[in-house]
């Protein structure tokens, strides 16, 4: 496969897989919002997926419909979902006779709806949950599609790289902010419903209530996260299917590429694996969460200077 | 809606020939449609409208327009009602299409190696060389079975008595069969059951020929030759076609970035390292293929193309150089060809064409400006043309002076009225101009065109001017059986 096209595959599943995390967050956050009697700050999301001044979140931290905009449909802000569909598509688009029709097509209508005006439109004065619930459904026709029409080759497993990286990106993202918001304390005293909407936002409180029974407390929300491996956005699923998908680019005509990278990715999982939370208590959560947060990283550059060196 | 309103206003003139109705009654070949038509009301007509819309715009069938820094997705615009050529009438067109594709080939072979047409004065030898399309790096370079028009769009048009001229030979990178081939897959959607109905010969063999054409051209003889398809990328208009084309033949496309040549041998960059390329079926113009030989600013090409290509190590489809056979002032000479290298009469005519160069014919076309189209010979998609009857006197005035300060560059040709053919536009049938560009594919041992080609359409009112780039739209094309 041509590294370009490689390149084009990983970075449009990257963008799918951010649009789909925020979306979500964005929806339990702005449920979270109505549901409490004093008000909710949007301060955290912000600060997970926009490079947004901190004065300027300070501003708005309060205003959900603002935030949503800015988040959804806003041009300005890279991340938002608007730009994020538009470059997955802008990527498929370059790389189309290496998607499915149905596949591009998915992309497509989905493009099409988000640049609609009245979805900001929506946002602003109508339910933002229907808005939310009406992308999220593409969202998932996108990866229906992507499992049931894309053949099992190379560019099935690049974008399963790029999908899978992005998600332990966002996993970590998403435990560091909610952690630093109580200085990373892993004494029980936090507010349960704090903890509650962090795995809704994440589609883990079921699962949780089922491992966990009820005790919502960080100990077992950290569990959960970091190293439960039925968690399908846990960090050591992602690191492990990440691992799964890599180990598929064996061959023989790039095997320095392979050593390098395999090392790298393998090295990540054992040390997620082999730690405990005894070891958060002795070494710090915070310490841990960008230690592995650099090595992903420094993954997702290798796979450009091996992987992805067109230029 | 019923039959009165679609069809009484129906405007024929005298002077046009309309597809459809004839001044007494409706045509043989449309009866059947128009029978089908009539059964539909105005909102199902609509509805279809809207339904060939939606699948343009929802499988990415687009070009993107640039405006203040945000990029605008149009679909080329698609008129629902067919264009219908019945299978006698294609037959001609197919055979005078032939004839002439075959004259142009030998002339190309001609003029890069021997030039016996110009040694027997047939065709003047200033007029070549001073052709900017004429490539001296292609002189003596052996090209592959001796083809260097692979892929031809030859226009054809009608005029008011119903007789086919040549307007045009495209034999550089016609682009539009893309949508020849989605027209016909939204017909089916629109339209159901009335293609067999009709008899109408498929056209979705395309890809597969060309393939086999490509695979034939490899310079290493393996099963499994590597071809690629040369794009400028995404901002390109015709970036829709590319990807439609290599994904219907299975091959990569590639931009110029992921080539390289090592040692005249052209590879691909790959995740698993450099892959050899044996034919490359380039919709990029020959001036940016090789910035080493070429324009030295490109981005789009190859360093080190053209000496892969001179050593035999890779095939290009088209040819580099074809441009000295499209040029509007060799057009005149086409006849000419055909009666020099084949000893035939031309098939198909040639319109009226004078040249800006020779003082007489000069003066005979501007007194008679009003009823002239002035093109450029080394333009195209419509640019670059003045009509006499629909300019201003300044424009006029303007246009004459830039024609005398460089005769060469211009041909005048009186203005033909292009056959009209009934569109759906704003809820009834309207009469609006169209021209036929069949897409002829030139093998290894026979040329083959598959039945239709792409219909375009001056979606003005009035309008002469069917380039997409000029508000043109487009129809599907439909060659019907009428020997049964």
């Amino acid at each position: 496969m041509l590294s370009r096209v490689a390149y084009s595959l990983y970075w449009m599943s990257r963008y799918m897989e951010r649009s789909d995390g925020i979306l979500r967050l964005l929806r339990v956050n702005y449920a979270y919002s109505q549901d409490e009697y004093k008000q909710l700050s949007w301060r955290p999301v912000l600060r997970i997926f926009s490079t947004m001044k901190p004065a300027d979140k300070i501003k708005i931290q309060y205003q959900s419909r603002t935030v949503l905009k800015f988040m959804i449909a806003n041009k300005e802000n890279q991340n938002s979902v608007l730009n994020l569909i538009s470059n997955a598509r802008e990527n498929a688009r370059s790389v189309q006779d290496n998607v499915t029709k149905e596949l591009w097509q998915c992309l497509n209508e989905y493009y099409h709806q988000i640049r609609q005006n009245h979805v900001e439109i929506s946002l602003h004065k109508d339910d933002p949950i229907s808005v939310i619930d009406s992308l999220v459904t593409r969202g998932m026709h996108y990866y229906g599609t992507f499992e049931i029409t894309m053949a099992r080759s190379e560019g099935y497993y690049f974008m399963n790289i790029g999908k899978y990286l992005e998600r332990a990106i966002q996993s970590v993202d998403i435990l560091d902010v909610k952690f630093s918001e109580v200085d990373y304390s892993l004494e029980e005293t936090t507010d349960p419903t704090y903890w509650k909407f962090l795995l809704l936002s994440i589609s883990g409180y079921e699962l949780f209530l089922k491992s966990y029974r009820s005790a919502l407390d960080s100990t077992n929300i950290l569990n959960q996260i970091i190293w439960n491996d039925n968690f399908p956005r846990s960090i050591i699923y992602s690191v492990n299917r990440l691992q799964k998908s890599f180990e598929t680019l064996k061959s023989d005509k790039n095997s320095e590429s392979y050593k390098a990278l395999s090392r790298m990715i393998g090295r990540l999982e054992s040390d997620i694996r082999y730690t405990g939370i005894k070891d958060l208590h002795e070494h710090g959560l915070k310490h841990y969460l960008h230690k592995i947060k650099k090595e992903l990283f420094a993954i997702a550059d290798a796979f450009n200077l091996y992987y992805f060196a067109f230029k | 809606m019923n039959t009165n309103q679609l069809f009484n206003a129906y405007p024929t003139d005298s002077k046009v020939w309309d597809e459809m109705f004839s001044s007494t009654e409706v045509r043989e070949p449309y009866k059947r449609i128009l029978h089908f038509l009539n059964q539909l009301s105005g909102d199902e007509l609509n509805q279809k409208e809207e339904m060939a819309r939606r699948l343009f715009m929802s499988q990415g069938v687009t070009f993107t327009v640039y405006s203040s820094g945000e990029g605008i997705e149009k679909i080329f615009p698609f008129d629902i009602i067919p264009r219908i050529i019945t299978s006698t009438e294609w037959e001609f067109i197919e055979k005078g299409i032939k004839q002439r594709l075959k004259a142009l080939n030998l002339f190309l072979n001609d003029i890069y190696s021997n030039q016996f047409i110009l040694k027997d004065k047939i065709i003047p030898i200033d007029m070549i060389y001073s052709c900017e399309h004429y490539l001296r790096e292609m002189h003596n370079l052996k090209v592959p079975n001796n083809i260097f028009v692979h892929i031809s769009g030859i226009d054809i048009i009608r005029d008011t008595d119903g007789t086919f001229y040549v307007l045009e030979d495209n034999l550089r990178t016609p682009s539009g069969v893309s949508y020849m081939l989605e027209n016909r897959e939204i017909t089916k959607r629109i339209f159901p059951d009335l293609l067999p109905q009709n008899f109408v010969k498929p056209v979705n063999d395309y890809p597969q020929i060309l393939y086999k054409n490509l695979a034939a051209l490899s310079p290493r003889h393996n099963s499994n030759p590597n071809i690629v398809m040369l794009t400028p990328g995404i901002y390109n208009s015709a970036y829709f076609e590319h990807s439609t084309l290599a994904r219907l033949m299975g091959i990569e496309l590639v931009e110029g970035r992921d080539l390289v040549v090592d040692s005249h041998r052209v590879f691909m960059k790959t995740t698993r390292g450099l892959v050899r390329v044996d034919v490359i079926y380039r919709r990029v113009d020959d001036e940016f293929l090789d910035p080493l030989i070429f324009n030295s600013d490109s981005m789009l090409g190859v360093a080190g193309l053209m000496s892969a290509y001179r050593k035999g190590h890779v095939a290009i489809v088209n040819a580099p150089g074809n441009g000295v056979a499209d040029d509007k002032a060799t057009y005149i000479y086409v006849p000419d060809m055909i009666k020099y290298y084949l000893n035939e009469e031309p098939i198909l005519k040639n319109v009226p064409t004078y040249k800006l160069d020779d003082p007489n014919q000069r003066e005979h076309v501007f007194k008679n400006i009003e009823n002239m189209v002035i093109k450029k010979t080394d333009a195209s998609g419509g640019y670059g043309m003045i009509i006499g009857n629909a300019a201003s006197q300044q424009e006029i005035i303007d246009y004459k002076k830039v024609v005398v300060e460089n005769p060469r560059k211009f041909i005048a040709q009186p203005i033909i009225n292009l056959s009209s053919s009934p569109c759906y536009i704003q809820g009834k049938l309207q009469p609006r101009r169209i021209d036929l560009r069949p897409f002829a594919l030139f093998g290894k041992n026979e040329i083959e065109i598959v039945p239709g080609g792409l219909t375009r359409v001056a979606l003005k009112e009035g309008s002469l001017v069917v380039n997409s780039s000029q508000g043109g739209g487009s129809k599907d094309t439909w060659v019907i059986n009428d020997k049964i």
